[in-house]
């Protein structure tokens, strides 16, 4: 019974992201964290071809979730055809307990498929402070 | 010398029902950490699938509805192309926290007898020992057990060997359980559990020497961790109460004397001192924590023990009188116990016993770890603390907020049905309104026509190229000066043998000479120019022609597509209603099913009163009986 329910679930979740996020025109975009010794999250914001998009407060159980390798869905959206530009902004605690703001940028190319976006945000051990990336995922 | 008889089969009585209550029963000492599936090294460290990360990002919160919906889409997408293996290990470990065993066991049976890694195949054989191991078949789950190799990581091994023991423990096959817990190594935080269980098992098998070690250790144990004090408590009063058992009150005393006051076993722990002390016939002592008892809570086994305890020890230090008048007393408050249970029994046949109960509950969430902690402020709820420690009871209750959480996630998503026809009714709508207008910007745009023409202007280019045209790529003032000295040079052409015009031939020579050099400088950066136009040009078109493809299909399959939209959310409506019929009549019978647990527990609790009160009445007799005697009368002197 609960497997049908779930099933069901399954179903109308699919049929939701097919309705309002055709793939000819969906745009995702996902948070990942690696190690994060050097930043503690408290935000994302998101522009999309100068728009924001997104302004992301992160609770301390989603940044653990992170931490422990959890991937964010923070962005669901609809893009035309062509170029557009996602810039992202990170805030946080950084090294030594500091208040911490950090941009990223990338110009990509939407598709007639499904576009994926990852922002990293990984720790330079060498530098001892936190990077971050956007990574297409062609 | 009857009434001396009957207090001492009384004390007798008394006694093993309070050490097989604690020793025989005592539950084995299980950490939380070894029932939920640990994901880590299930999880890829590398983000491997975006859509597995984003499956863990709500598994990692306990959000287990989330997760698996997110997993089950994820699969049927296929969008898990490279943790297909982790993927539905974690599936599995879903469905079995969801009480669907049947499904998880398929998966990992499933996954089995696939070509999967070693690792994989590990752990599908330890969550499907764990699926056996839930549901009892013990013997299956010691067999999947066996099948996984010490080539996986510490943390499921420990947990592996834990189960093991465990399920020897329950199969009371305590020689098997002692060996294998006696090899046990895992994580620190464990260890304390291992520990407590050997002690246990070897109590059981009646070796306490052995078993002093391990519980003995475990009963110093410095921590701050409320877990842990608490599984201290309860190594101290297993302790405790197994040197009563094999006669050893002075033993037992210090022992139970270290379980904390404030702690959940303090009752039991109190009535144990008291025992030594009676024991060591100290009777005067034993009244001391056992009148501590009887200003608890009645519905503590233990308290209503010290209700006959406290008579009992009076009784033996000689004061029948206040042993009478606290015998009477528990006869009345057990006679006023025994009306509320009725009472309370009554208000929970009444039906909403469980919606009260979860009333307070946060509802937004399904998670592995769930369980019911406060309850409402009724008077009933007294009654149900025991039966919130009973794991049948939990699950119970577990599964049917489970399906109320089901039933309200479907009453969410038909309001987002209700609104996917809206917007299908609009888009159908739009797409009436812009069929005509597309049709005629379509018809108006003749891409081959645009086509040509960007071929003719390749054409051009090339031509001026291979016949080094400067003047073609010349800005327009440039083009007029040089049509102007074209005149000129016409002129001077007709006009090539008079002599006034020396002057003006020179200076018109001059004058096309710089020009022709300045245009000519220009002309490789100004066919550069002309090129890129051109590759622009050529891309616009492709993109062009690339949309009227699309415009075209969206114009052909609009009607078609909306139609099967359509289609699925009437299909996916007409399942949602079946499936919350069924829920709900599934609820009921839920419902129905744990009021009757609860009266049960709430009978057995009116029962064990019913038997104090007997006990109460019965040496409550025997000291009127005593009293009534008539006092034997000194032997007169000889």
């Amino acid at each position: 019974m609960k497997k049908e329910v779930i099933d069901l679930n399954k179903d109308l979740f699919v049929l939701q992201e097919e309705l309002l996020f055709p793939a000819n025109t969906q745009v995702a975009v996902y948070v990942s964290m690696d190690v994060g010794a050097f930043f503690a999250l408290d935000s994302v914001t998101l522009k999309i071809d100068n728009k924001e998009v997104k302004n992301y407060l992160y609770t301390a159980r989603e940044a653990e979730a992170l931490l422990k390798g959890g991937v964010q869905e923070i962005y669901l959206g609809n893009l035309k055809v062509g170029k557009h530009e996602l810039v992202a902004f990170f805030t946080g605690k950084g090294p030594v307990e500091r208040d911490y703001k950090r941009g990223a940028t990338i110009t990509f190319d939407k598709g007639v498929g499904a576009k994926y976006l990852e922002l990293k945000i990984t720790d330079r051990v060498t530098k001892h402070q936190p990077e971050f990336k956007i990574k297409d995922w062609d | 010398m009857k009434t001396r008889v009957a207090v001492q089969h009384f004390t007798y009585r008394l006694r093993p029902l309070l050490l097989s209550g604690l020793l025989l029963t005592l539950p084995l000492a299980t950490s939380g950490k070894n029932v939920k599936p640990d994901p880590n090294g299930l999880a890829p460290q590398d983000v491997k699938d975006l859509h597995y990360g984003d499956v863990l990002f709500y598994f990692y919160q306990d959000d287990f509805f989330d997760s698996i919906t997110r997993l089950l889409a994820a699969r049927q997408l296929e969008r898990l192309p490279n943790t297909q293996g982790e993927a539905e290990l974690l599936l599995g470990g879903l469905y079995l926290s969801l009480g669907e065993h049947v499904e998880a066991g398929n998966i990992f049976e499933r996954l089995l007898n696939s070509n999967t890694s070693e690792a994989v195949r590990n752990k599908a054989w330890f969550y499907l020992g764990k699926v056996w191991y839930q549901r009892g078949y013990l013997e299956e789950s010691e067999r999947a057990l066996r099948q996984v190799s010490d080539k996986i990581q510490p943390r499921i091994s420990a947990e592996r060997y834990m189960l093991l023991a465990q399920l020897m423990l329950r199969e009371n096959r305590y020689d098997d359980a002692i060996a294998a817990l006696s090899a046990w190594h895992g994580p620190p935080d464990w260890t304390a559990y291992a520990e407590f269980n050997l002690g246990v098992a070897l109590v059981r098998k009646g070796r306490l020497p052995e078993a002093i070690r391990h519980l003995d250790q475990l009963g110093r144990m410095e921590t701050s961790n409320e877990e842990l004090l608490a599984l201290r408590d309860k190594a101290n009063l297993a302790l405790g109460f197994a040197f009563l058992q094999a006669q050893r009150a002075a033993d037992a005393l210090p022992i139970l004397e270290r379980v904390r006051l404030d702690g959940p076993y303090s009752s039991k722990a109190l009535l144990g001192v008291g025992w030594a002390e009676s024991a060591l016939g100290e009777f005067k002592r034993a009244l001391v924590p056992w009148l501590n008892l009887r200003t608890r809570n009645l519905l503590d086994s233990a308290v209503q023990e010290s209700y006959l305890t406290v008579p009992y020890a009076y009784n033996q230090l000689g004061a029948g009188g206040q042993a009478a008048e606290y015998y009477n007393s528990a006869i009345d408050s057990f006679d006023a116990e025994t009306k509320r249970i009725d009472d309370s029994i009554e208000q929970i046949r009444s039906g909403n016993l469980l919606d009260r109960l979860l009333d307070e509950d946060k509802k937004d969430t399904l998670t592995w770890y769930w369980q019911l902690k406060t309850l409402p402020d009724a008077p009933e709820s007294r009654y149900l603390y025991q039966l919130l420690a009973s794991n049948e009871f939990q699950e119970g209750l577990k599964n049917y907020r489970e399906l109320r959480f089901m039933s309200h996630n479907l009453d969410d998503w038909r309001e987002d049905l209700s609104a996917f026809n809206d917007m299908l009714d609009t888009r159908q709508q739009a797409y009436n309104e812009r069929v005509p207008k597309a049709d005629a910007v379509m018809a108006a745009t003749d891409l081959d026509a645009m086509a040509k023409k960007r071929v003719d202007f390749e054409s051009r280019i090339n031509q001026i190229e291979k016949s080094g045209d400067v003047a073609a790529l010349g800005t327009l003032e440039e083009q007029q000066n040089w049509t102007r000295l074209k005149h000129i040079e016409d002129y001077l052409a007709t006009h090539a043998d008079d002599p006034d015009l020396a002057d003006l031939r020179e200076r018109f020579r001059l004058l096309k000479g710089v020009m022709y050099w300045r245009m000519a400088q220009s002309f490789r950066a100004r066919l550069w120019n002309e090129r890129r136009s051109v590759k622009e040009l050529e891309a616009s078109l492709v993109e062009t022609e690339k949309r009227a493809v699309l415009v075209r299909r969206a114009r052909a399959g609009m009607p078609g597509n909306t139609g099967a939209f359509a289609g699925r959310v009437a299909a996916v409506g007409a399942r949602m209603d079946q499936l919350q019929q069924r829920l709900a009549a599934l609820s009921e019978r839920q419902n129905r099913y744990l009021q009757a647990l609860a009266i049960r527990e709430l009978q057995a609790q009116k029962r064990r009163i019913e038997v104090y009160q007997i006990q109460a009445r019965y040496e409550l007799a025997a000291i009127y009986d005593k009293s009534t005697q008539p006092k034997p009368r000194p032997k007169a002197n000889p």
